[in-house]
């Protein structure tokens, strides 16, 4: 069976079926009403599609009477929060907004509710949300836990989340610059590994900007690469293979992209990664998706108008990755109906474009189709490409990942980053830590 | 009349509750939840006892030892300076110096802000692009530097801002402590010859030992909790260069879900602190007198 039949088994194909038939227009007006008063409680991250989102609210306050309160920490202190309240019998957290990488340990911990009786209830579900519009790889990658491997598509998958502000990683390049120098945006890693020296020498800046700070911001650059390179982190046994030649391969292009980046990559976060390249500072981004909304804003960039797309280079295989943000409903949410109300009036087919036309990102195939849309992101039509390849198994999401992420493969890829040690000393290092971690989680025996 | 027994508990009795409240508590449930396997997000019912098990692993895991003896030379660096640097100012403007209260003001503003924005402010200043460390550099032909990319310099810059932050601490304790110091003493010792220098090292600062001591001790506490300057400025990197034990810690029971290993590692810290803070008292311990 392939991928997409899956997904729509697992995820959507129910779910597509719900509301057929059922009253529109009167009906929409009842599905609030019951609700009118109630305040939903939302958790959010300093995110510029959540940014952007915040601006809606009014609307849909406005339209159903529901109003919404807004809890927006720093990502990496959301998860704390979001435990703790997610804990109490009886918490304060009606929607929450998750990293893709939690969701496993969310539903294994058993914090979140299933979303399919939700989306089953004719008094609450939206006849037109139409959900398999929504991207499908999307949905597998940030909604969909208990399937094959524990976080993919197939048998078992239970819907628990739905994308919004989810992503893919996708190459800009300075349109302006490639052109003065005569030169083209590489289609595949030889071409790329090529490139970088080459871009430095001549643009006079960094090369290609890249995260890299120790923890999960040097993981998440470097499986950018070892994913379209061919590697995993795991086998199908979840015997670590990070080592391999793939594994070493991604990491000392990395280091080259360092090397060849502008000062300071061993540093960065998400943020000075961005910046760098929205200031001018670097030549190319390879990163998530959520670039389209900041590239033409003048308050943040200086490079609007001179920004070009193309898909995510060749290594082995065209691949991109999958991740970003989801919406979920906890388990002990004092306002569960309003919540899912409020998720899916954010994630239907009007609302997805109206966020995006500020800035956020999309979720939905409709917008990247509509042609007014297009007209002001034409790069939708590189993403829509792009995300044929993405691939929701380009990082293990289980309950371990942000362990072995951050404390684990963070501290050796960065160590690698800074020459510290070589690339495949860095890589064995961490194997014999991997592998404890796994054996504790149950996944090799002890 | 002879004071019946009970009477001091009496008296002790709310300070003894209050304390066994607020500070006993916290620790006993930290040494107990060492003894348990226990994730964030799950019923405590759920906690599994594995009795030794998170100390042993505390003790063998070569992470900690790295992160402890990070630790001790972030702390001793920092604190060292602190002291030498806020005694100095102390001694500089605790005189009658024309617009004194605004230079007093202006030291101790960086302790009174929150430490998540010093973390913040010195990242941007030792950003490698847009950072004012680097824009100076420039202006002097020089290339710029990747501070926070670096072992060296990402643990350069985050004692920079410690010391930044705290320096005004000692400061503030030391021009308290000098401005009670006996005029008396001080001119008797001028009239005997005594120079600056013998003013200061023979008579005023042993008469300020005992909060020199207090100061020093309560520097080395809050050197090993730090964690929030840290936390935004490097993580703990480049690789876990900068990790210290609080951020170990940190990670250990907020990222690896294991709260009973990261309470573990904290009755480490707490024993390493116990033990630097009765060094510390060993120099100059401010309840002598009175034990007398």
């Amino acid at each position: 069976m392939k991928r997409r039949t899956l997904i729509q088994t697992a995820g959507g194909g129910a779910l597509g079926l719900l509301g057929a038939g059922l009253p529109l227009f009167g009906y929409a007006q009842d599905r609030y009403a019951k609700y009118k008063g109630q305040t939903v409680v939302l958790s959010i991250p300093a995110h510029p599609h959540y940014d952007a989102m915040v601006k809606l609210l009014p609307e849909f306050t406005k339209q159903t009477g529901i109003k919404v309160e807004v809890d927006k920490l720093a990502m990496a202190r959301m998860k704390d929060k979001q435990l703790l309240e997610m804990a109490k019998p009886s918490g304060d957290y009606d929607l929450v907004c998750y990293v893709v990488m939690w969701k496993s340990e969310y539903v294994k911990k058993n914090l979140l509710r299933e979303l399919e009786p939700f989306f089953k209830n004719p008094a609450l579900a939206d006849p037109n949300y139409d959900f398999k519009d929504v991207v499908p790889r999307y949905v597998e990658n940030m909604g969909l836990v208990g399937g094959p491997k524990g976080y993919l598509a197939g048998p078992g998958a239970k819907l628990y989340g739905m994308p919004y502000g989810a992503e893919t990683s996708i190459l800009a390049y300075r349109r302006d610059i490639f052109a003065k120098h005569n030169l083209k945006a590489p289609d595949n890693y030889t071409e790329f590994e090529k490139l970088l020296p080459i871009l430095k020498e001549k643009a006079g800046i960094g090369a290609l900007t890249s995260r890299g700070q120790a923890g999960h911001q040097c993981v998440h650059a470097w499986l950018l690469h070892v994913n379209p390179l061919g590697g995993h982190i795991f086998d199908d046994k979840w015997k670590p293979i990070f080592n391999n030649e793939v594994g070493v391969k991604a990491l000392n292009f990395l280091k080259l992209v360092s090397d060849t980046g502008p000062v300071g990559i061993p540093g960065y976060g998400q943020g000075e990664m961005i910046t760098s390249f929205l200031q001018g500072q670097s030549a190319m981004y390879l990163d998530s998706s959520l670039i389209f909304g900041q590239v033409n804003n003048p308050s943040v960039s200086k490079i609007g108008g001179q920004v070009s797309y193309v898909v995510h280079p060749k290594g082995v295989r065209y691949s991109s990755q999958s991740g970003g943000l989801g919406l979920a409903i906890p388990k002990n949410a004092k306002n569960a109906d309003a919540a899912f109300l409020l998720m899916q009036w954010l994630t239907s087919k009007e609302q997805d474009k109206a966020v995006c036309r500020i800035g956020g990102v999309p979720s939905r195939n409709s917008t990247m189709m509509d042609q007014g849309m297009v007209r002001q992101y034409p790069e939708y039509i590189t993403l829509r490409q792009q995300l044929e390849y993405s691939d929701p198994d380009w990082r293990p999401i289980i309950a371990e990942w942000d362990e072995i992420n951050i404390q684990a493969l963070g501290v050796a890829v960065s160590e690698a980053l800074t020459g510290k040690k070589t690339a495949q000393e860095a890589l064995n290092g961490m194997v014999p830590k991997v592998t404890d971690i796994m054996k504790r989680g149950g996944y090799l025996k002890a | 009349m002879r004071t019946p027994r009970w009477v001091p508990w009496l008296y002790l009795g709310p300070a003894v509750a209050v304390m066994a409240v607020a500070c006993l508590y916290p620790l006993l449930s930290a040494l107990q939840l060492g003894f348990y396997d226990w994730s964030m997000g799950t019923p405590w019912g759920e906690a599994k006892w594995v009795g030794m098990d998170a100390f042993i692993r505390a003790f063998q895991d070569d992470a900690v030892w790295r992160s402890l003896r990070t630790t001790l030379l972030f702390a001793f660096v920092c604190v060292v300076a602190e002291m030498v640097l806020g005694i100095a100012l102390a001694l500089s403007l605790e005189g009658q110096v024309r617009g004194m209260a605004v230079f007093r003001t202006l030291f101790i503003l960086p302790m009174m802000i929150a430490p998540i924005a010093v973390g913040l402010t010195w990242r941007y200043l030792f950003d490698a692009q847009f950072g004012l460390l680097n824009a100076i550099l420039a202006l002097f032909g020089s290339a710029p530097i990747g501070w926070l990319a670096q072992e060296n310099t990402a643990f350069i810059a985050i004692i920079i801002a410690d010391i930044w932050q705290w320096t005004p601490f000692v400061f503030i304790m030391m021009i308290a402590a000098l401005s009670n110091v006996d005029g008396a003493v001080l001119e008797a010792a001028r009239v005997d010859g005594a120079n600056w220098w013998q003013t200061t090292f023979r008579v005023k600062l042993p008469m300020v030992m005992n909060v020199i001591a207090i100061t020093l001790l309560m520097r080395l506490i809050d050197a090993f909790r730090v964690l929030e300057v840290i936390y935004i400025l490097t993580f703990g990197g480049p690789g876990d260069s900068t990790e210290i034990l609080s951020l170990h810690i940190y990670k250990t029971a907020f990222v690896g879900q294991r709260l009973g290993s990261a309470a573990a590692i904290s009755v480490l810290l707490l024993l390493v602190v116990a033990g630097l803070s009765w060094f510390a008292l060993r120099l100059s311990n401010p309840l002598k007198d009175e034990e007398r």
